[in-house]
């Protein structure tokens, strides 16, 4: 311990203050870099295999050595490659972005390895279930080595805050689509720690995400990654996934506590006590809704496109050169110096926000429109009566983690 | 196999060390926020001992004491904040660490530990019930989730709501003037070109209660040419369909021309269908006002003897006369100055409302700075042999609102109003620099040194940049900002009296002697110049794409405002003329040295 201490501590007496950052009398804040340098391309081809080689080895890992050892000790080489190594980035999630842009904006096109970062792990998700959750993803893996004392949440809970990745998905492509922000990566808890560089407000949220990452297992992952929406969507149509038991499941109920993630499916045989007319009442009524719903998702988000919009760094400033909001004599902030200096009429600036804010109208609609979609859809799928006789993880938030195996006792011939 | 090492044993060994290493982590999470906090307070620029040293050096500049101690103090303090900043760094490393030897220790315990599965007592039935439940929540996230967009959309629509229409820029983004599309309208009757449900009126906070103005709008002002050099001084015209060829000799394109009756050098002016100029020599002073149509003088104000006025002339010389400045108007009133000091407003109708004297100009060439309004403020630039100044005088009553002294030599440059995209600044031009106020107050915003002589060119403005020159002197491009710059300058072609105009990223200066020049306004570098190998005294405007510029000899050359050199064409007025243009749509109206003619398309 003292060793380990000495060799951590000792670079840090030794470090020198060579090259500070230059001060702005203008009180300009140096932003923390959402981008590492970036690398020759050949390097950026290898990340891909890296990432080829590890999603296929923890897919055979899970399915067929079914070794939770084995996907551990991928995890925390992820966690030091495509963590620490390559310090988050390019990294899938933060992917769904450049696709973005590149489909909607029209002077972006997508490098392939990031192309290659976003599809590899659905085509692979879409086969094999989530493999990459499992041990592959760098923020995953971290989540699951702080998983220490994971508590069982409460059905509502995970359904009050299922919503929450949706809506990320949501405004991170809307945002990418209109060249706003990268919100994903702004945005982004893992990159601090990655990167050792973080805003002070962003080191409280990764602390308290950390924190509570202890106590409920993998939250970002569960509760906010904008990519785990996708991935649920390929999961439920996997061609294999992985099953908790090798063989036949015989009910031993050993498994019922294993996943930390509520991931487990409990045999259903009884009927709905509500009975069976009721529920089907209830499902045309849903779907009959359904288009309700999306329209009225729809109207909200063209009512809250110019809250939206005003993220958008150019709308900013046409706000803040608004009459309302100059005073004289106050001094000058460094967008309007900038403005000045650009070139730019406010006739053109103006010109320039109205096409964005129309984009955002339209976007924000389609968002709107696709949480309507998935409300309807959650509300539908809830009525819905399943029926089965063994304990299954649930294909969409299964992370194929493989923990759950090692309770189970069938052994296979 | 016998392990080497008991699980027990290991067990209790991992549990205190994740216990010591939880404790470093707490601490160096604790320490990196203190340090955190402690360095986001102290300004190693600004200390207080650093600050009351730079007071103190203000009182003693060249105290090489104290300037050796403001260093050493200075460089204590951001040593001591780049340490911090260390400080912070290395902890983060050894917060790290401590929290990996944690999660190692905590994950081994793990490994370690046998864990039994519980079975627990569940009945089939509890999923209906969560099914309920999750129902319920579902419901209420997406209610929720409504309510939270329309409630955010509802509060915001009201901030970004003022954002302006592209057609509808309102007055103070007055950078896009020069792209600005007013649609040509027939001078006609005031009430019939803007209706009054679409006028925005500006109050009069001069006014007596109950008896308010309703001044003008930026629209308003920008469909006429109400003063010296257009609406706000900068040298732009926003009317289209702009004449390009005449012949005055011939009457080829010439509307009207009328004799005025007195001399005078001020340029025209104009409100919807009224043209306004003066006339002095060295017993009258009089204003017109001429019907744009005909030219015909509607009525003449006798201005020669109102209270106060001086006795004796002021001295003024052949090119300056006593009738120099332009006068001006907000729509309600006319006002006009002369070179003895008298100031007077008077109607539309010629009826006198009021007049003053500021005192004889002590000017060796002739006082012959422009008026200029400012909403309801007149602004007058006083600056003579010993004493420069600028006030505002309320229109409606003439009396002072503000006055504000400047230690400038005498000059004959005239105001220019400009919006910066922030604020409105007052622009003057006068040995020994270019100065900014604040038009509603007086207070000075800013002063570069950068001019000097006897200063005739006002000042032109575009895009941020303020351009000033003056012959034996230079030509200074000032960058505005919170400390305004110098950001290039240029001394080859210096004019000592036409005013230099910009217009986006493109700056023209004419000299006295006859040549043209068009700079990069960002960078000072030269697009292209022409001789026009005639003297040149009026000031150049730009109007519809093109730069007018009217040389003495009554020759009017009109170039493309590009920065290619691409004349448009040469039309000649057949008298000589000193004065600047003012410009209706589709007219022209010019100033001879003894006629005034409008010229149309």
């Amino acid at each position: 311990m003292i060793f380990l201490l000495i060799i951590v501590f000792l670079p840090g007496v030794m470090a020198i203050q060579r090259f500070p950052k230059p001060e702005f009398e203008s009180g300009y804040v140096v932003p923390v870099n959402q981008l590492p340098v970036q690398r020759g391309e050949i390097l950026a081809w290898l990340d891909v295999a890296v990432l080829l080689i590890a999603l296929s080895l923890v897919t055979y890992l899970v399915l067929k050595r079914r070794s939770r050892m084995g996907v551990f000790c991928i995890s925390l080489f992820s966690i030091a490659y495509f963590g620490f190594y390559r310090q988050g980035c390019v990294c899938s999630i933060g992917a769904i972005q450049n696709v973005s842009m590149a489909l909607f904006s029209g002077n972006y096109t997508v490098p392939l390895t990031v192309l290659a970062f976003f599809l590899t792990p659905l085509i692979f998700t879409l086969l094999f279930g989530r493999t990459f959750c499992a041990a592959v993803c760098p923020f995953g893996a971290f989540q699951d080595l702080i998983a220490l004392k994971p508590l069982r949440m409460g059905a509502w809970l995970n359904a009050f805050l299922g919503i929450i990745p949706y809506l990320y998905l949501g405004l991170a492509i809307l945002y990418a689509a209109t060249a706003t922000e990268f919100l994903i990566c702004r945005y982004d808890p893992f990159v601090g720690i990655f990167r050792l560089n973080a805003s002070f407000g962003m080191f409280l949220f990764v602390g308290l995400l950390m924190l509570t990452g202890v106590f409920i297992a993998r939250p970002y992952c569960r509760f906010l990654c904008p990519y785990g929406v996708l991935l649920n969507w390929m999961s439920r149509f996997s061609w294999k996934h992985m099953n908790i038991t090798p063989a036949e499941c015989i009910q031993c109920r050993l498994c019922e506590n294993a996943c930390p993630y509520d991931a487990i499916e409990y045999p259903q045989v009884k009927k709905n006590p509500a009975g069976h007319r009721k529920q089907v009442n209830k499902m045309v009524v849903l779907i009959l809704l359904l288009p309700i719903f999306i329209f009225g998702g729809v109207w909200t988000g063209g009512k809250i496109h110019r809250t939206l919009a005003g993220v958008n760094s150019r709308v900013r400033l046409a706000h803040i050169l608004q009459p309302a909001h100059t005073t004289n004599n106050q001094p000058e902030i460094p967008e309007i110096t900038a403005f000045r200096g650009s070139g730019i009429t406010q006739q053109d600036l103006i010109r320039e926000v109205t096409r964005i804010e129309h984009d955002f109208l339209i976007g924000s609609r389609i968002f709107g429109g696709f949480i309507g979609l998935v409300f309807g859809l959650t509300l539908i799928r809830l009525i819905i009566t399943p029926y089965r006789t063994d304990y299954v993880p649930n294909k969409g938030t299964c992370f194929s983690c493989a923990k759950c195996m090692d309770y189970c006792p069938v052994v296979k011939d | 196999m016998k392990k080497l090492i008991p699980d027990i044993i290991l067990i209790k060994f991992l549990r205190r060390m994740s216990m010591i290493s939880g404790f470093f982590s707490l601490l160096f999470c604790a320490l990196i926020c203190i340090t955190f906090l402690q360095l986001k307070r102290t300004d190693p620029l600004h200390t207080p001992v650093s600050t009351l040293l730079q007071e103190k050096l203000i009182q003693y500049p060249s105290s090489p004491n104290l300037i050796q101690e403001i260093r050493q103090i200075d460089l204590l303090a951001r040593k001591a904040y780049f340490t911090s900043e260390w400080q912070i760094r290395t902890g983060s490393y050894l917060l790290l660490a401590s929290l990996l030897i944690l999660i190692i220790c905590l994950k081994s315990i793990e490994l370690i530990t046998p864990r039994i599965p519980s079975i627990q007592v569940s009945e089939q039935g509890e999923l209906w019930n969560m099914r309920k439940v999750q129902f319920r929540w579902v419901l209420i996230a997406g209610i929720a989730l409504v309510s939270i967009s329309l409630t955010l959309a509802f509060f915001t629509h009201r901030m970004l709501n003022g954002i302006p229409n592209e057609g509808n820029v309102p007055e103070l983004f007055s950078r896009s003037r020069d792209s600005l599309q007013i649609n040509p309208v027939a001078q006609s009757p005031a009430a019939s070109i803007i209706s009054d449900t679409s006028r925005n009126k500006l109050r009069s906070d001069s006014g007596k209660p109950g008896g308010d103005d309703e001044y003008p709008t930026q629209q308003e002002i920008r469909l006429n040419f109400p003063s010296f050099r257009g609406p706000d001084g900068n040298g732009i015209a926003f009317q289209k369909n702009t004449p390009v060829s005449w012949d005055g000799a011939s009457g080829k394109n010439v509307l009207w021309k009328k004799e005025i009756p007195l001399p005078g050098y001020n340029s025209p002016i104009l409100w919807n269908d009224r043209i306004f100029l003066s006339g002095s020599n060295e017993n009258k002073r009089e204003v017109y006002c001429l019907d744009a149509a005909n030219g015909k003088i509607l009525w003449s104000a006798d201005l020669s003897k109102i209270k106060g006025s001086p006795s004796q002339n002021p001295k003024v010389t052949a090119e300056t006369g006593f009738a120099a400045s332009t006068l001006t108007t907000d729509g309600i009133r006319i006002y006009a100055i002369f070179a003895n000091g008298d100031l007077s407003a008077l109607d539309f109708n010629g009826g006198i409302i009021w007049t003053k004297n500021l005192g004889l100009p002590n000017n060796h060439y002739g006082h012959s700075s422009s008026l200029i309004m400012y909403h309801d403020l007149l602004i007058i630039q006083y600056d003579q042999s010993g004493s420069g100044k600028v006030m505002a005088l309320a229109g409606r009553t003439g009396d002072k609102k503000w006055e504000t002294s400047r230690n400038v030599k005498v000059s004959w440059s005239s105001p220019v109003l400009v919006n910066t995209g922030y604020r409105t600044e007052l622009l003057l031009s006068a040995e020994p620099y270019v100065a900014s106020y604040d038009p509603a107050t007086g207070k000075e915003l800013w002063k570069l040194d950068c001019i000097s002589g006897e200063v005739g060119p006002s000042v032109a403005y575009a895009n941020g940049k303020v351009f000033s020159v003056n012959e034996y002197s230079k030509l200074a491009a000032i960058s505005l900002g919170s400390i305004p710059t110098l950001a290039w300058e240029d001394n080859e072609y210096l004019s000592d009296v036409p005013s230099p105009v910009a217009v986006k990223d493109l700056l023209f200066v004419v000299t006295s002697y006859g040549v043209v020049v068009c700079y990069d306004a960002i960078t000072g570098k030269k697009h292209w110049f022409k001789e026009l190998d005639k003297p040149v005294y009026s000031s150049p405007i730009i109007a519809d794409g093109k730069i007018y510029i009217l040389d003495k000899q009554g020759t009017m050359h009109i170039f493309q405002a590009d920065k290619t050199l691409a004349m448009v064409a040469e039309s000649s007025l057949g008298e000589g003329s000193v004065c600047t243009p003012a410009f209706g749509n589709g007219r022209i109206y010019l100033r001879g040295n003894r006629h005034l003619f409008c010229i149309k398309k």
